[in-house]
């Protein structure tokens, strides 16, 4: 059995003569929750309708559970497309058992499940309404369970956190982290970074068609340069105490203080940084070295042109 | 297959599992009776024509017209009774009620006596005793001036219903080189009944008046008068009785392949419909996306195909069902009354005709539904689709004209040359099979449309993949011919 739920090679795809993949090679790793990101148009739904055989690549391979994608290799994926939908006039369960049936589930079993799902996600009530008499989100709760009631190995969620309030993300991150801890590979896109940072363990990134980055969460956010914010009454010596250890930017000045963030030097240290600073004898109304985020990391990658898509709760100052 | 089978049973309840299915079902049969009652209806419906002569010949031509129209309404009442007694009572009682009703020679004032006797109850209102198409009233004024209040609604004149407008007025007038000229007004510049029925009858008196001046008794003169031809129409077919009659029997295959024909085409257009409906509202709904991941496109081509193709057959299946059971039913009854309405019945289910038509509907099914499919694949709103679908549309509405006119001239050229367009063939060769096709055109044109039929559906399996998967829409049609004419 392969190490890897799927594997890419040299994937590569222009539609029209306009490359949309260009030689992009990663795996997701059985067992592990990847986080597969980029901005729109960075040839995220490509890549995965290829590493699913829905369209053939123009070069490289990909397989899936170890060999190409097949009828048998699909049953076993649980997919749910970004741009989804499902039949309006038809009820919930019906919904959910159709789907079911499709990847292979018998008739009996998959009602069973289907009920246990929706009660699961709290649509006990809403099994024997028609999708078009529930709400938008109901509706993509609905499509969540479509995309696993067949309990597949192998599980590819494109933004699923779309269209659903704050409960049922919360509800979805649980039964991600259920997913993955019975085993299952999960692999996501999102444009939450929030989501992707809290759930990952593993992030791919893609922009412009190629992939920019691919590692641990950890190693995403090691590429991000630390910052500090710091402040002092006005007057005091904080630029010429801390420019050998970065790039100063005043972010707020007022009567009582000034407001810096310092992006630190590679292998610059905060506490060097703080030293200095009580050493030369500034009076320190603030110093707060900032943890970084995956949007940082996001932004540090794919550039800021192209980061502005991505839809991360960039910390407010007074949160830093 | 699994998908595949699953796909088309989805598609099928989603259709054959409502009430809107099953009314259709009823409405069909319902609207065919509508349609066929409907030139009687309308005729039953129209107001009685009261129109008035004035005979300025001094000829009495006046009164010839009124004795010639009654003595008509008298001959329809008294077929109208002859019918009716004999269809519920039979011949004698016929004979015996028809008896009763030429006590008066020239009037209806036995009708009611005759009706009785046969015991046709209510039923003997149909005879249309009391209802005119039209009656002659006296004229309010005798020149067209005085009479024009009266044609135009302002002035009304006294008729068995109570105060009427005048529909017509007929001006007798003596013509130089004509027994009459006919002069005719009315409000109603469309409707020429009236005059007809007024030129008919003093052409029939002036005939006969010419006969009797040349001296033929009356009796030579009706005797004339009723002279006609008796024709006989042999069927000279290969294979057919020396000698033997055509009859209704042998006629009807030419109207049963045409009738099918027609539901073929209604059905071809009906079920590719549902296909497009179908494939915009899962495309416009994102559910494609979703199938996608579940099943091949072929999966889902078949499938679709598949599913709406059930539905089509359970239509057939009812209306054959229904038709048949009535027809045998029919035969069965009509089998020791009339022997040729039996033969007639049973010659509507002919076996051969059927499989030729189940033969002929999936090649039309599988050309039409995948240029549909296709055509819903590129389109994310019925909008979008009803751009693209014209040329279709056409394309299947031009067999229809022919088959309108193929009961006359099944040989003619521009009809056989139709019937190879591959696209028509389904329609027209089926129209034509009655007719005895050669066989080399039967096999030729069947074979074309064969070939087309695997194209079309491969070239709609390609478009339908790149619309399913967005890399091309409707847009990409309105380029295609663009590019086609600037390149031209």
């Amino acid at each position: 059995m392969s190490e890897y739920a799927l594997e890419l090679e040299g994937l590569s795809k222009s539609f029209g003569g306009k490359p949309a993949v260009k030689n992009v090679t990663w795996s997701a790793r059985r067992g592990d929750i990847t986080g597969f990101l980029g901005p729109n148009g960075a040839g995220k739904t490509t890549t995965l309708r290829m590493a699913l055989g829905v369209i053939t690549p123009d070069s490289g391979t990909a397989r899936l559970f170890g060999k190409a994608p097949d009828a048998a290799g699909m049953d076993n994926v649980g997919f749910l497309p970004e741009e989804r939908g499902v039949y309006r006039k038809m009820r919930a369960e019906d919904v959910i058992v159709f789907f079911a049936r499709l990847k292979g589930v018998p008739a009996d079993e998959a009602r069973r499940r289907a009920r246990a799902l929706l009660e699961r996600f709290g649509l006990a009530d809403a099994a024997r309404k028609k999708i078009k008499e529930l709400s938008k989100g109901m509706a993509q709760k609905v499509q969540i369970i479509s995309a696993i009631v067949h309990e597949p190995d192998f599980i590819i969620l494109d933004e699923p956190f779309s269209g659903l309030d704050p409960v049922n993300q919360q509800l979805l991150e649980d039964i991600i982290r259920e997913q993955a801890e019975a085993g299952r590979t999960l692999l996501f896109s999102t444009h939450v970074m929030e989501h992707a940072e809290r759930l990952c363990n593993r992030i791919v990134l893609m922009a412009r068609g190629e992939k920019v980055f691919d590692g641990s969460v950890e190693q995403a956010l090691a590429r991000v340069p630390r910052q500090v914010v710091l402040a002092a009454p006005p007057g005091e010596p904080m630029a010429a105490t801390v420019a050998p250890f970065g790039d100063l930017e005043a972010l707020e000045e007022s009567e009582a203080e000034t407001v810096w963030r310092l992006t630190l030097k590679s292998g610059a240290d905060a506490q060097a940084v703080l030293r200095a600073l009580v050493e030369a004898g500034v009076k320190l109304t603030r110093f707060e070295p900032r943890r970084p985020h995956l949007h940082d990391a996001f932004v540090a990658l794919v550039g800021d042109e192209r980061a502005g898509d991505v839809t991360d709760r960039q910390p407010a100052l007074s949160e830093v | 297959m699994r998908a595949s089978y699953l796909i088309a049973r989805r598609e099928y309840l989603s259709y054959v599992a409502t009430w809107g299915f099953w009314l259709s079902i009823l409405a069909v049969p319902i609207f065919a009776a509508i349609g066929g009652a409907l030139p009687g209806l309308i005729q039953d419906s129209q107001p009685t024509r009261y129109f008035t002569v004035i005979d300025e010949t001094g000829q009495g031509l006046d009164q010839v017209v009124r004795d010639s129209l009654e003595a008509q309404r008298r001959d329809e009442v008294r077929g109208r009774l002859e019918a009716m007694v004999a269809a519920m009572r039979g011949d004698a009682a016929a004979q015996e009620a028809l008896a009763v009703f030429d006590q008066d020679p020239d009037g209806l004032r036995y009708l009611d006596e005759a009706a009785a006797q046969a015991g046709l109850g209510e039923a003997a209102a149909a005879l249309g005793g009391e209802r005119r198409e039209r009656v002659m009233v006296d004229p309010p004024a005798r020149d067209i001036e005085a009479l024009r209040p009266y044609l135009t609604g302002a002035r009304t004149v006294d008729t068995p219903e109570g105060e009427r407008a005048l529909f017509a007025a007929v001006i007798l007038r003596p013509a130089p080189e004509a027994p009459v000229q006919i002069e005719y007004h009315s409000t109603n510049i469309t409707s020429d009944g009236v005059s007809d029925a007024v030129r008919s009858v003093l052409r029939t008196h002036f005939r006969e008046a010419a006969f009797m001046e040349r001296g033929l008794t009356p009796e030579e003169l009706e005797s004339v008068m009723a002279l006609n031809p008796v024709v006989v129409e042999i069927d000279a077919r290969p294979g057919a009785q020396a000698g033997a009659e055509v009859t209704r029997a042998d006629r009807a295959p030419f109207f049963v392949a045409i009738a099918i024909a027609f539901v073929l085409w209604l059905a071809v257009f009906s079920v590719a419909n549902m296909l497009l409906t179908s494939l915009v509202e899962e495309k416009g709904g994102k559910i494609i996306e979703l199938l996608l991941s579940t099943a091949r496109f072929h999966e889902i081509l078949i499938g679709k195909l598949a599913g709406v193709a059930a539905v089509s057959f359970t239509l057939f299946a009812i209306w054959g069902a229904v038709g048949g059971g009535l027809a045998l039913l029919g035969g069965a009854v009509m089998a020791g009354m009339n022997p040729e309405i039996a033969a007639l019945l049973g010659s509507l289910f002919d076996p051969g005709l059927l499989l030729a038509a189940l033969f002929f509907f999936a090649a039309g099914y599988l050309m039409y539904g995948a240029i549909f499919l296709a055509m819903g694949s590129l389109c994310d709103t019925l909008q979008d689709a009803q751009t693209l679908m014209g040329p279709v549309i056409w394309t299947l509405l031009l067999p229809m004209f022919f088959l309108f006119f193929s009961i006359e001239a099944t040989d003619s050229v521009l009809l056989r040359a139709a019937s190879w367009f591959p696209l028509w063939t389904p329609f027209l060769m089926m129209a034509r099979l009655p007719s005895d096709p050669p066989l080399w055109e039967l096999v030729g044109a069947s074979a074309l449309m064969i070939f087309t039929t695997v194209l079309v559906v491969w070239g709609a399996a390609a478009v339908f993949r790149q619309g399913a998967l967005r890399q091309a829409d409707a847009d990409s049609v309105r380029r295609f011919f663009r590019l086609k004419k600037n390149s031209a």
